[in-house]
């Protein structure tokens, strides 16, 4: 759904981190606060950002096969969002919700796959810095969120492996045959990201001086 | 690199033992009983049945895992106490490298290594790319990790822990998941390296060429010595 770095030229690329980021935050502000005005000027708002967002992403490169994707992976549950709201409040705000999301959900997509993720660490530490008189740590808090971006795709597949494996079992309608491994996997697979990461010094404290 | 061919590692009655799984229960389980080492040899191998505490022995070189008693001192670095130090002396290759390989491609992993070393972003850029170019990765520097081959993942990982220039490498069964040519790529990479190397393995052949081994059985160190006799103890012990 956020997908990793793809390498390009493009204008949305060579644009920097800051102003992606900012772009990005107006979006969400967009989608999610225009609901407090008038539902038809909301709506206009949001279908506006969401074009513009497509564009953006067309725009990086990245196609359309890429974009189905990242919308294909919530498709159900967007699904169910927008019948409730269309049962709830009628189609217009069902039509306000799900642009809202799929635009954000987009809008997040070309920033991480337009910047490395080295320079997304060097972003988000730069981010934090000030907060470091409060004790924070800015690697460890970008590597953090690396790391959770990273591991999307992979409790991703661990749900596409653990379906297969309960169908070829024939436990494919048994609820703790798809689920429980996913969590043991997803609990394994943390611990040995977590014993790379130690192994490679990374997030041990500084030294006191750099080497 | 600071000190090649001048390290060592001191295992001072090193042991590691785990509480029993049942909460109710006093009892502990032994891992690895104790065991007191002096580690100076250029190539050691550990061979050992599977289970049998071999990993365990290597996760103790780098801190990975903390002796339950006694002591392990690297280059006077002891794990307990400086265990940043010790890592940043020893590097660690795992068996799967996918375990291994936290970012999304070559590129970025081996920048994330170089990360600790205070570089700026564009030295940072330009020393992976090099690193990979040495390789012979550098077609794959911005593919998914995913799409590596088995043999390509090993070589990927090995470049990103040699990418800050340990002292000592410690391989936990690094040719197991791979093909006999890719076993022999890597090797011939790793016999170029000027690093201490410490490797656990099942492959007989290759730790042979080793200078010194040690053979693990139920968690206690059962030879210490050179390859031709080990590898003959081993093969007694697997009946």
């Amino acid at each position: 759904m956020v997908a990793g770095y793809v390498p390009g030229e493009s204008i949305v690329h060579r644009t920097r981190l800051g102003l992606k980021a900012l772009l990005l935050l107006l979006v969400a502000v967009l989608c999610l606060a225009s609901p407090a005005l008038s539902p038809e000027f909301s709506v206009g708002i949001t279908t506006a950002t969401l074009i513009l967002v497509v564009i953006g992403h067309v725009v990086a490169g990245l196609g359309w096969q890429r974009l189905w994707r990242a919308v294909r992976l919530m498709l159900i549950f967007l699904i169910l969002i927008a019948a409730y709201q269309w049962w709830q409040f009628g189609p217009l705000i069902a039509w306000q919700v799900i642009a809202a999301i799929v635009a954000t959900v987009l809008a997040s997509n070309v920033l991480t796959s337009t910047t490395p993720v080295d320079t997304l660490l060097d972003g988000l530490a730069a981010l934090v810095r000030p907060l470091r008189r409060f004790g924070a740590d800015p690697e460890r808090f970008s590597l953090t969120v690396a790391l959770m971006l990273r591991s999307i795709p992979y409790v991703i597949g661990a749900f596409a492996d653990v379906r297969d494996a309960a169908r070829a079992r024939g436990l494919e309608r048994n609820l703790v045959a798809r689920s429980l491994p996913v969590v043991i996997s997803t609990v394994a697979y943390a611990r040995a990201t977590g014993d790379a990461l130690a192994a490679r010094g990374l997030g041990d404290p500084e030294p006191p001086e750099a080497r | 690199m600071r000190n090649a061919g001048n390290n060592c590692i001191v295992l001072d009655r090193a042991a590691v033992t785990v509480e029993a799984a049942d909460p109710r229960s006093q009892e502990t389980k032994t891992i690895l009983a104790p065991v007191s080492l002096t580690l100076t040899e250029q190539r050691i191998a550990i061979i050992g049945a599977n289970g049998s505490g071999k990993s365990t022995l290597l996760r103790l070189l780098n801190g990975l895992v903390l002796p339950s008693s006694g002591t392990v001192q690297v280059n006077g670095n002891s794990t307990q106490r400086d265990v940043s130090a010790v890592r940043r002396s020893v590097g660690f290759v795992f068996t799967d490298p996918l375990s291994q390989l936290v970012m999304p491609t070559p590129q970025e992993d081996i920048e994330l290594s170089l990360r600790r070393q205070k570089l700026s972003k564009a030295e940072r850029r330009h020393k992976a790319t090099a690193i990979l170019a040495d390789y012979g990765l550098a077609h794959l520097a911005e593919s998914s990790i995913y799409e590596l081959s088995g043999g390509e993942r090993q070589l990927t990982a090995l470049a990103t822990v040699l990418a800050v220039a340990p002292d000592i490498l410690v391989l936990d069964e690094p040719s197991t998941l791979l093909d006999l040519r890719n076993t022999r790529l890597l090797m011939e990479r790793l016999d170029a390296l000027p690093q201490q190397i410490i490797m656990s393995t099942h492959n007989l052949d290759l730790a042979a060429r080793f200078d010194r081994i040690l053979v693990i059985d139920c968690g206690q160190l059962v030879f210490d010595g050179e390859p031709d006799r080990g590898i003959a103890r081993y093969r007694e012990l697997a009946g």
